[in-house]
């Protein structure tokens, strides 16, 4: 028999928008049915709406943890993401998520929180204790992460520097790293306009990655912020060859 | 649906011809009224520590919340009533499964909820006999959802803990619901509702007064023996002060030894379901169920002591006057079997 071990909810004793917020959420059946209703309406309408055409679903690792990482340039890359993978994961997958932009308003946060499943990060001087609560889910309870490195939506569609943010969640660990490039959000939605235009986007999937020897140190992780940007930028290269009229004629 | 359902369900126009109705609501609007009197007037003549006066006042406002929930679905009628315990019972089941853990396991919770569902649908339904058997039903459903999984490690704790849940605050409460099938439910749940939260307060006043050995104090450290003893006696007086002259004259329980039991009955078994909750909660060790009510804690932390006594009491009435809404149409939904 299991050893009895009665544990409360480890958000339990926060208030209102405090739990939305926190690391330490646990969700009970009311968001999981919420997010099966999302979920199987928001699938269909994707694939009708912007007819994702995948290369690379190969590269999506079968068991957890991992995180997906990816450029970012449209409110739609998050949910294009989470909807590549098993819908039994719906709460596991937690997309990270800027907590002033996300987590400010309470009606936002509720959404964010019941609905997309995001976990709260400042962008600015996260602390400490916040990563080690984010390494903690994704060792101990086996979650996957949605991560865009670049810390914001790019403005002007051109991938940014990617920050060591991720370095410090994965350095030493065997927690593997799924680079993604997603081609077209930009056109579709870019910031600023209400809704996405039905055009079609490509998501190339690279091969995870694994940083066990990187240091965990600031080197460490910068070096793991250059080697993630270079692996996304590769795989953009390769869909905007493969994207090129007659570019299939002359693949080998 | 026959008029005297009909009535039964939304009649609020007569929701005042009884008088236990009426005194009990006059009684509970003018304590409400009266308490911040008194709270000034302690503040004029004694001292109290600012913070004991802003607890006070925010165990005040969630009274009137409490009371506003309580009183005005069973003044508007059954239909608003079995709707108020439905949530009731889903909110106390959450503030449980959160305390507990079992709310990880989203199978059980999902059976618990929709036993909860039948248990309110055989309310509404008017049929007794299912809702007997929700016990039965909703322990199957709770006990073989998760042997899918196939994951055995655990198994008797989670079902262990999904059926306490749900016999304690979807079939306990459920009772709540049941009794407005009968025409005088509005009198009976109030008469039983005052006995439980005057039970409480008695309790915590003959405590504070004579003080002395503490009742249990590895489960509840606050009470005391002379609180548990002054609530018997004042519950018991008040329950047949109110059954011999207001609530039941002329009927097979307007006899002493019925009364006492009764009004005893409510003391102890409200006492009971009290340090029950707590037992619960010292287990886990945790103050407080939840957040909802300021000053109070959880929604459980006030509606402990109808755990225990609220089928009791729908029994031990039966029982006496013969059951509860006998003579109402049954299975207004489902129908009757063919002919």
């Amino acid at each position: 028999m299991k050893d009895w071990s009665l544990a409360p909810a480890r958000d339990r004793d926060l208030p209102g928008i405090e739990r939305h917020r926190s690391l330490m959420r646990e969700n009970g059946l009311a968001s999981s049915v919420l997010r099966f209703v999302m979920w199987s309406l928001l699938r269909p309408a994707l694939s009708l709406w912007h007819r994702p055409l995948i290369t690379g679903r190969e590269h999506l690792p079968k068991s957890r943890p991992f995180i997906l990482v990816a450029n970012h340039t449209s409110h739609l890359d998050g949910i294009l993401l989470a909807s590549l993978l098993p819908t039994s994961w719906r709460d596991h997958i937690f997309p990270i998520a800027a907590s002033d932009t996300f987590f400010e308003k309470r009606p936002v946060a509720a959404f964010a929180a019941r609905f997309l499943n995001a976990l709260a990060i400042r962008r600015c001087g996260a602390h400490n204790h916040d990563l080690e609560e984010l390494r903690r889910r994704l060792n101990q309870e086996k979650e996957v992460f949605i991560i865009f490195p670049e810390g914001t939506r790019s403005r002007t569609g051109e991938m940014l520097a990617f920050r060591s943010g991720i370095g410090r969640l994965v350095a030493k660990t065997n927690v593997p790293v799924v680079p993604c490039y997603l081609d077209g959000c930009f056109r579709a939605w870019p910031p600023g306009k209400h809704f996405s235009k039905p055009l079609s986007i490509g998501i190339s999937i690279g091969p995870p990655m694994i940083f066990e020897d990187c240091s965990d140190d600031r080197a460490g992780w910068d070096s793991i912020a250059k080697c993630l940007k270079a692996a996304v930028e590769n795989l953009a290269e390769r869909q905007q060859a493969s994207s090129l009229p007659g570019a299939a004629d002359q693949l080998p | 649906m026959n008029a005297a359902t009909a009535e039964r369900f939304f009649g609020y126009e007569h929701a005042f011809t009884h008088p236990v109705t009426r005194g009990i609501v006059i009684f509970l609007v003018s304590a409400l009224v009266l308490t911040p009197m008194i709270f000034m007037g302690l503040r004029r003549t004694v001292q109290i520590a600012a913070a004991t006066y802003a607890e006070l006042w925010a165990r005040w406002r969630s009274w009137i919340w409490i009371s506003m929930a309580l009183i005005v679905p069973i003044l508007l009628g059954a239909a608003w009533v079995i709707t108020g315990v439905f949530m009731l019972s889903l909110l106390c089941y959450r503030e449980y499964a959160r305390a507990t853990g079992i709310f990880r396991e989203k199978m059980i919770s999902l059976s618990v909820v929709l036993g909860i569902c039948l248990i309110s649908f055989a309310v509404i339904d008017n049929y007794p006999r299912l809702f007997f058997a929700t016990p039965v039903l909703g322990i199957g459903l709770i006990a073989i959802v998760t042997i899918p999984q196939d994951c055995p490690k655990g198994f008797i704790q989670r079902v262990a803990l999904g059926v306490m849940g749900y016999l304690f605050f979807g079939f306990s409460f459920g009772y709540l619901g049941l009794m407005t099938s009968d025409p005088l439910y509005r009198p009976l749940i109030l008469l039983l509702l005052l006995g439980v939260e005057m039970n409480d307060v008695f309790a915590y006043c003959s405590g504070r007064l004579f003080g002395g050995r503490k009742l249990l104090p590895g489960t509840s450290p606050g009470k005391t023996v002379s609180g548990a003893i002054g609530a018997v006696v004042l519950t018991t007086c008040m329950m047949v002060i109110t059954g011999h002259f207001f609530m039941f004259p002329g009927t097979p329980m307007d006899r002493w030894p019925m009364l006492i039991i009764l009004g005893t009955g409510i003391s102890v078994f409200g006492q009971f379901g009290d340090l029950l909750l707590s037992s619960i909660k010292r287990d886990i060790g945790i103050k407080d169920l939840g957040h909802l009510l300021p000053g109070h804690g959880g929604l459980l932390d006030r509606f402990d002591s109808l755990v225990i006594i609220t089928p009791l009491y729908y029994h031990f009435l039966s029982l006496v006057l013969g059951p509860l809404g006998n003579g109402q149409a049954e299975r207004i939904i489902s129908g009757g079997p063919l002919p």
